[in-house]
């Protein structure tokens, strides 16, 4: 088990081999993100990955010449408590903050870095407010947004009924109301006949969903839409209070919120749910991309795991970040964002992948289910 | 004016200036001036849950709807209707005040454990309210709020950075302690004391114990919902987390871990914990088994709060 301590003594050790070895000033890198509470299993896995891509391009020479240090905070998923951390890094000199898991979060420390003339780039958080803000015109996010997301899981549903009762089980903050928002428009926009016959709020942090799940028996569904991005506790404990409850409506979780560790933790209660994502280690157009193959087998080497789709998005902006600042040979914020920002940017684990003009990185989707507690890939 | 009276006022108001040259004594960095800026908001924010829990004697758990309140004034007016720093500040005051009126009608009829279970009440429907209502940002908040202007004329006043917020920060915490210190020695500050150290004398000296609490709540708002207002531009966003836990428990922890009824108790509580967190952080879980324990103990052996301890000290054991 990585403990906070074992982490930052590696991450400290880690922080020093560069320099010895380049000789040179090495560029600091902030990453702000959670490592307790909830969230704090999955952001040591984000860290873990960041620091197995930061080893990757120190050991092909680095950014300009330069080894890359990262200074890691964690932000707690609060956001008086991320800015507090954005502060901390920006007095620390850092170049890039690479933040994100809360979409809260990342919506309060952005505006804290642009004024500071600190380029972020979100890793993870999804509400669309986060690339609309006028407070940092130069965002640039690499995981999905709400409104792409939405229009995969119409899409699926479409297909399999196209009339019937729909439930929605959605945490109440930024993430989960945009998520469930862009649903139900792209149910209007798609003519789909259904009925939304409960929507159940609950705070990020719930995980007794008992009285969710006597809602959910009495709207009699024909399809539960869980928005749950509490990965750590509050999906699995769902997963399993819904599966005791014997309801028997699937269940479709919102894209990108069953992450390996949900399906371990919520053991046989995840089987048969589906959902989609936007990276799997061993699924095809990744498995045979040679930048992905060199960062999962880092993963193994110093973690013996393979990564995540959060660890991957983590380590594609550290990649993404030093690609761009090596091409335009600056740090600049606004240099770097505009080699970002609307450009295509070659050789990423996640292949070559495009920006949209408002900083927005493109995916290409799995729709997947859970079959004995394995991940099983249907199409893309 | 007589050295009994000078000597003190001297003392402040030599404390008082040292005080804003302290972000440059430790150092100057932007760590340094964002915790500073922040102990000086948190500090104003938890003087005006001091005024209803030390002299009140009530612990009021809505303190975080009336720190919004202002900070939403400050974000809708300045964000969409492209109002000044000054009229959200007002806005902020009066939004506030018609809270407190609204909150208090309903909840200065109970007391004690009633009276903390309505309040929290009460802050639970405003953070849904915010979370639910388009006109409030909804669950995405408001973003983009503008850096700090309150020029006048060709003087130009305005803050975006943290060490730029200083003067203002500073000034809010000087401002808020003044008032506080000028409501205790007025007569609706003793008024409070009394009907909170003895509701019968209080009645048989013809005070209204209601009344008197009403103006209490009505009072303490503003102060909650000032700070609110120069945070929303210190962080440029505002959201539904400014209900949240992290805040109700930072404003009852500052006041009540120094001492409750210190003029000074609120500012050194909340510069215990900022620092604390900023300085000598033992992550998210130390830092939380540090706060408990610092909690637990001074309410076991010094119930009236750290600063308790100094006189016993003095003493020497017993």
């Amino acid at each position: 088990m990585i403990t906070r301590r074992s982490a930052i003594g590696a991450l400290a050790a880690f922080s020093m081999l560069p320099r010895a070895a380049f000789g040179a000033d090495a560029v600091k890198v902030g990453v702000t993100i959670p490592l307790s509470g909830g969230a704090g299993r999955q952001g040591q896995d984000v860290v873990n990955a960041i620091k197995a891509m930061a080893s990757l391009i120190n050991a092909d020479g680095g950014v300009m010449g330069r080894p890359i240090e990262l200074l890691v905070r964690d932000d707690e998923s609060t956001p008086a408590i991320g800015i507090a951390k954005a502060n901390d890094l920006i007095s620390s000199g850092v170049a890039v903050v690479l933040e994100g898991w809360n979409s809260p979060v990342t919506l309060a420390t952005q505006s804290v870095l642009a004024r500071a003339n600190v380029l972020d780039i979100t890793m993870i958080s999804k509400a669309d407010a986060i690339l609309a803000s006028a407070s940092n015109p130069l965002a640039v996010r690499l995981n999905s947004a709400n409104a792409q997301d939405a229009a995969v899981i119409a899409q699926y549903l479409a297909s399999k009924m196209k009339s019937g009762r729909v439930v929605f089980v959605t945490e109440n903050d930024a993430y989960g109301n945009g998520a469930q928002k862009g649903i139900e428009a792209e149910f209007k926009k798609n003519n789909l006949n259904y009925t939304i016959a409960a929507s159940l709020k609950f705070p990020f942090s719930q995980t007794d969903f008992r009285i969710e799940t006597t809602s959910i028996r009495a709207a009699k569904p024909d399809v539960v839409i869980s928005i749950n991005a509490n990965e750590g506790a509050g999906l699995p404990a769902f997963l399993q209070q819904y599966a005791q409850a014997n309801i028997g409506a699937p269940v479709v979780c919102s894209v990108g919120t069953v992450s390996p560790s949900v399906v371990e933790a919520a053991g046989p209660a995840a089987n048969g749910l589906t959902s989609a994502d936007i990276y799997f280690p061993q699924a095809q157009p990744y498995a045979s991309n040679p930048v992905n193959q060199r960062f999962v087998a880092e993963m193994q080497k110093q973690f013996k795991v393979l990564p995540d789709k959060f660890g991957a998005l983590g380590a594609a902006s550290l990649q993404i970040w030093a690609k761009a600042a090596a091409k335009v040979k600056s740090f600049d914020r606004k240099a770097v964002a505009g080699a970002i920002r609307g450009q295509e940017i070659q050789g990423t684990i996640f292949g070559d992948v495009r920006f949209d003009p408002h900083g927005q990185m493109s995916h290409h989707y799995n729709i997947f289910t859970v079959k004995d507690g394995k991940i099983d890939i249907l199409g893309g | 004016m007589s050295a009994g009276r000078f000597l003190p006022l001297a003392g402040a108001l030599a404390l008082a200036v040292l005080g804003f040259f302290l972000p440059r004594l430790l150092g100057g960095s932007t760590l340094v001036y964002d915790t500073l800026v922040v102990i000086a908001i948190f500090s104003a924010m938890s003087y005006g849950l001091d005024i209803v829990l030390s002299d009140l004697g009530e612990i009021s758990l809505a303190h975080t709807a009336f720190f919004a309140t202002g900070a939403y004034a400050a974000a809708i007016l300045t964000v969409s209707y492209g109002q000044s720093a000054w009229v959200a500040m007002a806005a902020a005051i009066l939004a506030s005040l018609a809270l407190a009126l609204a909150l208090g009608l309903i909840t200065l009829r109970t007391r004690e454990f009633a009276f903390s279970l309505v309040t929290y009440a009460a802050a639970i429907v405003c953070m849904n309210v915010a979370s639910n209502w388009d006109f409030l940002g909804g669950s995405d908040g408001i973003v983009g709020v503008p850096p700090l202007d309150l020029s006048i004329g060709p003087i130009t006043l305005t803050a975006g950075q943290s060490f730029e917020f200083w003067p203002y920060a500073y000034a809010l915490l000087l401002l808020t302690i003044y008032f506080v210190y000028r409501f205790r020695r007025s007569s609706l500050g003793q008024a409070a004391l009394m009907v909170h150290m003895n509701p019968r004398l209080a009645t048989m000296c013809g005070l209204d114990g209601n009344r008197v609490r009403l103006q209490v709540f009505l009072v303490s708002a503003p102060i909650s919902a000032l700070a609110g207002w120069l945070y929303a531009f210190q962080r440029s966003y505002v959201g539904t987390d400014l209900f949240d836990t992290y805040f109700l428990v930072l404003m009852l922890t500052s006041v009540i871990i120094a001492g409750r009824g210190l003029l000074l108790g609120p500012l050194m509580g909340t510069a215990l914990l900022m620092s604390q967190k900023s300085f000598a952080s033992l992550g998210a879980y130390g830092d939380k088994l540090v706060l408990g324990a610092i909690l637990v103990a001074a309410l076991c052996y010094s119930p009236r709060g750290l600063a308790a301890l100094w006189p016993r000290m003095r003493r020497g054991p017993l």
